[in-house]
């Protein structure tokens, strides 16, 4: 059974339809992918999923439970993690407690030592940063304390949109190193991507978004051999 | 020296009462981006609870203050849940919350003035006597609203910085979507501060009335002045705009000292202009935030 279960999801801001009735399913433990060109629509789909957007129709299920309808502290609580696109730190407060807010909830509240430890092993860097205000931070450090603060409420599935944007290479690649090391480790994780050819050969599985509507899904290893891509990316 | 000290005391005295209902404002300004126009009644309402309290009830002082204080926390909370929480998301919430809140205050004000009438009465929470230093007397209600507003200061500060409520606050203060992608609750959190503004509001019309007496219009002035002091501080930021309330009072005191009372209110005015051509964004403004 599939742990995020979504069908014929549809969302609209005022009466333009932006997301036009996606399916697609991601199963528990599994890396998948949702990649596509600017503005197709993925950061609405995770909004949707978290509940900051509504959906117009369709359903979003976890664990069986659905979640549509739901607010989104209610959402957080059932196990959906968002790290949203461009961070969105707390500006003014320092990283330990943009780490500490994301155990906001009681339950992830009651280990936050023990997460916080966990984290600073995963990013050591951030030790070292603990009392620096979350604005003066670079972007690289940014993106590390939004990931982290994510992992702080634990959660069942792990959410994050475009993790390399605006970031240098060699920044990509050791957050893209520490997104395969948390799916290696047994985490569910569903990426938000526009290079699609970056993560193709990561994710165990990736799904297009064209326009609103899923074009493909697939291996990624197929993904990269599919001419949807092309059409897709391409084509516009 | 005796001028200098006459010229402390109310300016601190004016100061402590700013502080205590501009953070209130602030707080609201900065989570939801509301300016409450209802403001002004509630501190003519929290002036006259405590005035009936002990008059007509017969409650100690320390009762009726805390009677007022309910008053305006359960008036805050009846702003967010008839007028703000179904205006919220919705299109020009800035604009439709603000027009709402200038009727609400209204209301309260012609409930007040059916129920006590239009003429000035004087407040009965006040302590009476004082004592000289050197050649000036300092009253003791000077004393008790400089100590009940450190008092709440402290108290609101330590609310902001050290509990996990205020943890929230600040969070929904500094970006809505991402508190709620940790769980806060922002609706919970919005009902809160505008209860806590609506009891900082009552205590502060205590704190007025007992200086200059009780009109159901009485807090139209002071409210004026608290937007002016967020203003100037930058609106939503709390600790600015206690530190401003005090500058604010500090000169006040002085302008009216030095060019009487009849003119403080116009040359104040100007100053802030001043300030806000060299600092649009407020003294303690950051560049304006954009929110998603
Ligand atoms: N709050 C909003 N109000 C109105 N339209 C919106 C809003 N948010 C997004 N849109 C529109 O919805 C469409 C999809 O936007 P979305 O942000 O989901 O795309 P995206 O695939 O995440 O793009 P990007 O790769 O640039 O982040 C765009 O046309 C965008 O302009
Ligand atoms: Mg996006």
């Amino acid at each position: 059974m599939s742990l995020l279960e979504i069908s014929g999801l549809e969302v609209a801001y005022g009466v333009q339809r932006v997301i036009r009735g996606i399916s697609l399913n991601v199963a528990e433990g599994e890396f998948a992918a949702l990649v596509g060109p600017n503005g197709h629509g993925k950061t609405t789909v995770l909004r949707a999923i978290s509940g900051l957007a509504r959906a117009k129709a369709g359903g979003i299920r976890l664990a069986g439970q659905p979640l549509t309808g739901l607010r989104p502290d209610r959402i957080v609580a059932a196990g959906v993690i968002h790290v949203p696109q461009g961070d969105l730190l707390f500006p003014g407060m320092s990283v330990l407690d943009n780490l500490r807010m994301g155990a906001y909830l009681p339950e992830a509240a009651r280990d936050e030592a023990q997460r916080l430890d966990e984290i600073f092993t995963l990013l050591p860097k951030l030790r070292d940063r603990q009392s620096q205000i979350a604005s003066t931070l670079s972007g690289g450090e940014r993106r590390m304390v939004g990931i982290g603060r994510g992992l702080m409420a634990g959660g069942r599935i792990l959410m994050l949109d475009e993790p390399s944007l605006g970031l240098a290479p060699i920044v990509i690649d050791q957050i893209y190193e520490l997104v395969q090391a948390l799916a290696k480790s047994g985490r569910t994780i569903l990426v938000v991507e526009e290079n699609a050819i970056r993560i193709a050969d990561m994710a165990d599985r990736m799904h297009l978004l064209d326009n609103g509507a899923i074009a493909w899904s697939g291996t990624g290893r197929e993904f990269l051999s599919s001419p949807e891509i092309f059409a897709t990316y391409l084509g516009g | 020296m005796d001028v200098a000290t006459q010229i402390l005391i109310s300016g601190l005295t004016l100061g402590a009462i700013y502080a205590v209902s501009t953070i209130g404002l602030a707080l609201i300004y900065g989570a939801l981006n509301m300016l409450n126009m209802a403001q002004g009644g509630l501190l003519a309402l929290g002036g006259y609870i405590a005035m009936w309290g002990m008059q007509a009830m017969g409650w100690p002082a320390p009762v009726a203050a805390l009677a007022a204080m309910a008053a305006g926390t359960l008036a805050g909370g009846m702003i967010f849940v008839a007028a703000a929480r179904p205006m919220l998301g919705g299109e020009g919430f800035e604009t439709r919350i603000f027009i709402a809140t200038i009727g609400i205050g209204l209301m309260l004000e012609s409930v007040i003035l059916k129920l006590f009438g239009p003429q000035p009465q004087a407040q009965s929470l006040k302590l009476e006597g004082g004592f000289m230093l050197g050649r000036v007397s300092l009253p003791l209600q000077n004393i008790l609203i400089f100590v009940t507003a450190l008092l709440m200061l402290v108290l609101v500060a330590g609310l902001l910085n050290r509990s996990r409520l205020g943890r929230a606050i600040r969070a929904t203060s500094m970006n809505r979507d991402a508190a709620q992608l940790m769980g806060v609750p922002i609706r919970r959190i919005y009902l809160t501060i505008l209860m806590l503004s609506g009891a900082l509001a009552a205590l502060s019309g205590i704190m007025i009335s007992s200086m200059s007496g009780l009109l159901p219009n009485m807090g139209a002035d002071p409210m004026l002045k608290a937007f002016i002091i967020c203003v100037v501080a930058g609106l939503g930021n709390v600790p600015g705009a206690a530190l401003t309330a005090f500058a604010i009072g500090m000169l006040e005191a002085v302008i009216q000292y030095i060019f009487g009372v009849q003119y403080a209110f116009a040359i104040l005015l100007c100053l802030v202009i001043a300030v806000l051509i060299w600092r649009p964004q407020g003294v303690f403004g950051q560049k304006e935030v954009v929110r998603l």
